[in-house]
């Protein structure tokens, strides 16, 4: 009888994967047992992330193919890991306070945090439309269930749902999309993709373009860009806040790098026909995302709004599709997730437990009463509107640099346009917390494990501002 | 003219004689109907030291004929708040999956008739097992229809709890004929018998995993056709008559056909899958004496069902899906590794 | 191919046939005398006393829910079992695993209480 061969699978650069979703079920059964004390689950979920940070780099030589060429790791997948594993460290570290002063005690909590950061994972490393679902999919579930997670919160109810009901809608235009240029092109593969484009023997061009729009609105939609981000504000500010800067960050990053590796790596040599569309797309982002955030009175979705604008940078570098571009958006995230995680943890101190004291003018007199933690509020936001010595600011600069090598320096003068008109809403924060005094008294719940991690926050931001170098090499 | 006709055979003998075969066997499957009918109600007066019926015709034998011609010119009663449509639909579905679902059983080993080769089957499909699960699923449809369009709260609660009931034995009856199909390699019924062609492969029953199997598969079939002990969605005592009491006339009296044609289709597929099939082993192996031998086991499945009924009382609601949940789905998994773990070592 | 399927296409038709045609005839042979009382629904001689239409049990969702995931899992195993004597060691292997995971959902749904119906 003859035997079907096992495919050649490379577990050592799978090892981060296999690790969390080990680690995903063992958190889930020692939920189980663990009763009311969370702190082992949260030691567990810890233990595999650093695991899984540490065994990215036990791959020798990059890049490694394992499924088929379906799943490939090389430098830009690696550094993602990182970015991943480390997105949700923090995302767990600041739910160690945070969680039991809202009553959130669902154990499930943390493994789904880690089964979403396999879906990262997964998705980072993907170079097949099928793998790509794969990836988004885990990640949506989990985040479905993490956004509704206060179930007694009628806000964090709404936010799954809206989420849930939006997201379903755009896996579907997503998979439409891959349907089409399957249809179109025979392969699943990227590479494959790209090899029948070049040879000139596609099906049909029209099934083609068809499919590429229907990705543009399906990854659209899972990085909220305009016109789909919709749903962001709502389920940012719904969502449990560690939750909210876990959103932003990674699941974001790991829809961006998929983005990337279709458009940048599939399709890129029918890029004259997309790049228009996505340009649009672009300044549409960053233009509604930053005048949305002037409006705002509400601190998450302020941030929400500024994520959206954020985006519209990143699809910068999308359209740019030059290796430079990659590493850029690499770089981008690792600075975003710093200044995300800072900021949220800033939020989650000033909140009591009746209250979680979301508005803006909350922040005023923060300066004068809490000099530090204003301060590193302070810093966050001016790297966030892209001000020089911090990360925010070298992290356009190469975004910029990857579009201009390309020639799009029209799109890059909206771009920095776009980034004076940020710096009003994050100075006004700023202004507020120095220039105000506060209506009320307000009570900080000074955790020592969320100011360490805006302590962190502020080390990376600013030592990414400065010394850019070394991270930046990682990242190629 | 003959000459014609002839050759119109010659050209489409594939079709004909599908045709006759399922028409054959449509027919049948009509036909044993009445017969279990009246084979259960002489079997449970047995059993309860009573008679039966025993009044029309030898022995009672024209008993379940005049039943039907009765129910037949009986008024069909449609209450006024039904949904009307889904009330007619429901029994349809009910009849319709349950004979359908008999197409691909196969009841002997291939034979050479008029130099054509052929069995007793009106379809021989590679995945045969597939087809019956799957046909048969969609009856769970006519009783939530039935449940649903009554209006009634008590044939809600019956579509229901069939409904519940039936999904969660449906994993069990699957992991069951898994076992099988990772003995078998293939989910054809007629390769599933050939398997069992001789010794010492003969008789699935008797490979240790798949003698769990086999009891396993045995109660979810019990379960999955309504049948006594696990007859909770028609529990006369708390449900009235449950998904089927606002029913009349022939309409009620199709739910029954759709569940004797089930037992019948279900005692077939555990003759097929676990008593190895037409195969007497002793006998030789003419088609005729296998159909008498297949005709047989089915038979004795068939009485197993009725003996069941009367033996043991019927199971509470909340019992009958601890006990489908939590004994019959994790006894299935292992048993199916087990079955694996045999076949690869 | 499709020849195998004439034997099920035709039991297919009849089937609609025989079914359709028993609830036309019940409907055309039998008697119609209606009267209020027998157009209601039954409640054991009674008025309807409650709708229906009323919220049931949270458990039957739950039970639905469970079964599209376990069955969903089951119908990974079919191609698996045929083809199980040609992927040899590495299939056994790999569907050990898949039955671990199967296991572990099934030990979460059971302690969490999803199988409970007291």
């Amino acid at each position: 009888m003859e035997h079907i061969p096992a495919p050649a699978i490379d577990f050592i650069s799978l090892a981060p994967a296999l690790i969390l979703s080990v680690f995903g079920m063992l958190v889930l059964l020692m939920d189980l047992f663990a009763g009311k004390n969370k702190n082992l689950l949260v030691f567990a979920s810890l233990v595999g992330l650093v695991l899984a940070g540490v065994s990215a780099f036990a791959p020798k030589a990059l890049p490694v193919v394992s499924f088929g060429g379906s799943y490939v790791v090389d430098h830009l997948s690696v550094f993602f890991t990182l970015i991943f594993v480390f997105s949700s460290a923090l995302t767990i570290l600041l739910s160690i306070e945070y969680n039991p002063r809202n009553g959130i005690r669902a154990g499930e909590y943390y493994a789904l945090i880690l089964f979403c950061t396999v879906g990262m994972i997964l998705l980072a490393s993907a170079t097949d439309l099928i793998m790509i679902f794969l990836g988004i999919e885990v990640v949506s579930i989990c985040l479905y269930v993490l956004a509704g997670i206060k179930r007694g919160d009628v806000k964090s109810n709404e936010a799954a749902l809206k989420y849930f009901l939006l997201g379903a809608f755009a896996t579907g235009f997503l998979v439409y999309g891959m349907t089409l240029l399957y249809g179109a092109t025979g392969t699943t593969k990227l590479a494959g993709i790209a090899e029948v484009i070049h040879s000139g023997q596609t099906n049909s061009d029209t099934l083609l373009l068809l499919g590429t729009v229907l990705l543009i609105i399906g990854f659209g939609f899972k990085v909220a860009s305009v016109p789909f981000h919709m749903w962001a504000p709502d389920v940012y500010e719904g969502a449990p806040s560690p939750v909210t800067a876990f959103m932003a960050v990674g699941p974001k990053a790991a829809a961006l790098v998929a983005f990337y590796r279709v458009f940048a790596t599939a399709i890129p040599e029918i890029g004259t026909t997309w790049d228009t569309l996505l340009m649009v797309v672009a300044v549409a982002t960053m233009v509604i995302g930053n005048f949305g955030a002037i409006v705002q009175t509400n601190i998450k979705r302020l941030l929400a709004y500024s994520s959206i604008s954020h985006v519209g940078y990143l699809l910068i570098a999308i359209i740019a599709r030059n290796s430079l571009g990659g590493s850029a958006i690499a770089y981008y995230m690792m600075a975003y997730a710093f200044m995300i995680f800072g900021t949220f943890g800033i939020v989650i101190l000033l909140g009591e437990k009746n209250s979680e004291n979301l508005e803006i003018k909350n922040y005023a007199g923060l300066g004068v009463k809490q000099p530090a933690i204003a301060l590193c509020m302070t810093v966050f936001m001016l790297s966030l509107g892209g001000m020089p010595p911090f990360a925010g600011f070298i992290a356009k600069f190469y975004i910029f640099g990857a579009a201009i090598k390309e020639g799009y320096v029209v799109l890059v003068v909206i771009a920095v346009l776009n980034s004076v008109v940020s710096l009003y809403y994050y100075l006004k924060i700023v202004v507020l917390m120095y220039m105000k005094d506060s209506e009320r008294e307000l009570e900080l719940s000074m955790g020592p494990i969320t100011l360490a991690v805006v302590a962190i926050a502020v080390f990376g931001t600013i030592e990414m501002g400065l010394f850019p170098d070394p991270i930046l090499q990682l990242t190629q | 003219m003959i000459d014609g006709i002839f050759q119109f055979i010659d050209e489409n003998t594939y079709l004909l004689l599908g045709i006759i075969k399922a028409v054959v066997i449509a027919s049948a499957l009509l036909g044993v109907v009445p017969l279990l009918v009246w084979l259960e109600r002489r079997l449970m007066g047995r059993f309860q030291v009573r008679l039966g019926p025993n009044r029309v015709g030898p022995y009672g034998l024209g008993q379940p004929i005049s039943d039907s011609i009765k129910l037949l010119f009986k008024e069909s009663i449609i209450q006024n708040s039904a949904d009307k449509f889904l009330f007619h639909l429901a029994p349809v579905v009910v009849v319709f999956t349950a004979i359908v679902s008999f197409a691909v059983i196969p009841m002997t080993g291939p034979f050479e008739l008029f130099g054509e080769k052929m069995g007793l089957w009106a379809s021989n499909i590679n995945s045969g097992i597939l087809f019956v699960f799957a046909i048969s699923g969609m009856g769970i449809y006519g009783m939530v229809l039935a449940g649903l369009s009554s209006n009634n709260k008590y044939s809600l609660m019956g579509g229901l709890r069939s409904s519940a009931q039936m999904i969660s034995y449906e994993l069990t009856l699957g992991l069951a004929a898994l076992c099988v199909i990772v003995h078998t390699g293939s989910l054809n019924l007629v390769d599933m018998v050939e398997r069992q062609n001789s010794w010492p492969n003969a008789l699935n029953l008797l490979n240790p995993p798949l003698m769990i199997a086999f009891v396993l598969f045995f109660i979810a079939g019990i379960a999955e056709t309504n049948r006594a002990p696990f007859d909770l969605p028609e529990a006369e005592q708390e449900l009235v008559a449950g998904f089927h009491t606002e029913y009349t006339g022939m309409k009620f009296a199709m739910f029954f056909m759709g569940e004797y044609i089930n037992m019948v289709t279900m005692s077939a597929l555990i003759t097929l899958m676990f008593l190895g099939g037409w195969n007497t082993y002793i006998l030789p192996d003419w088609a005729i004496i296998g159909f008498v031998a297949f005709a047989f086991k089915v038979s004795f499945l068939l009485c197993v069902f009725i003996w069941l009924r009367s033996t043991f009382p019927r199971i509470r609601y909340d019992r009958l899906m601890t006990f489908g949940w939590k004994f019959l789905l994790p006894i299935a998994i292992v048993n199916l590794f087990l079955e694996a773990a045999i076949r690869v070592i | 191919m499709l020849e195998q399927y004439i034997g099920a296409t035709v039991m297919f038709i009849m089937a609609i046939g025989i079914a359709c045609g028993m609830v036309f005839m019940t409907s055309v042979l039998g008697p119609k005398r209606h009267f209020a009382e027998k157009m209601e629904p039954f409640e054991c001689g009674e008025k309807q006393i409650v709708s229906p239409h009323q919220r049931f049990s949270v458990k039957f969702y739950l039970v639905a829910v469970l079964f599209v995931l376990f069955d969903i899992e089951a119908v990974f195993f079919f191609p698996w079992a045929i083809l199980f004597k040609k992927l040899g060691m590495f299939g056994f292997v790999e569907m050990l695993f898949f039955i671990i995971i199967l296991g572990v959902g099934l030990c979460y749904v059971w302690i969490k209480g999803g199988l409970d119906w007291e």
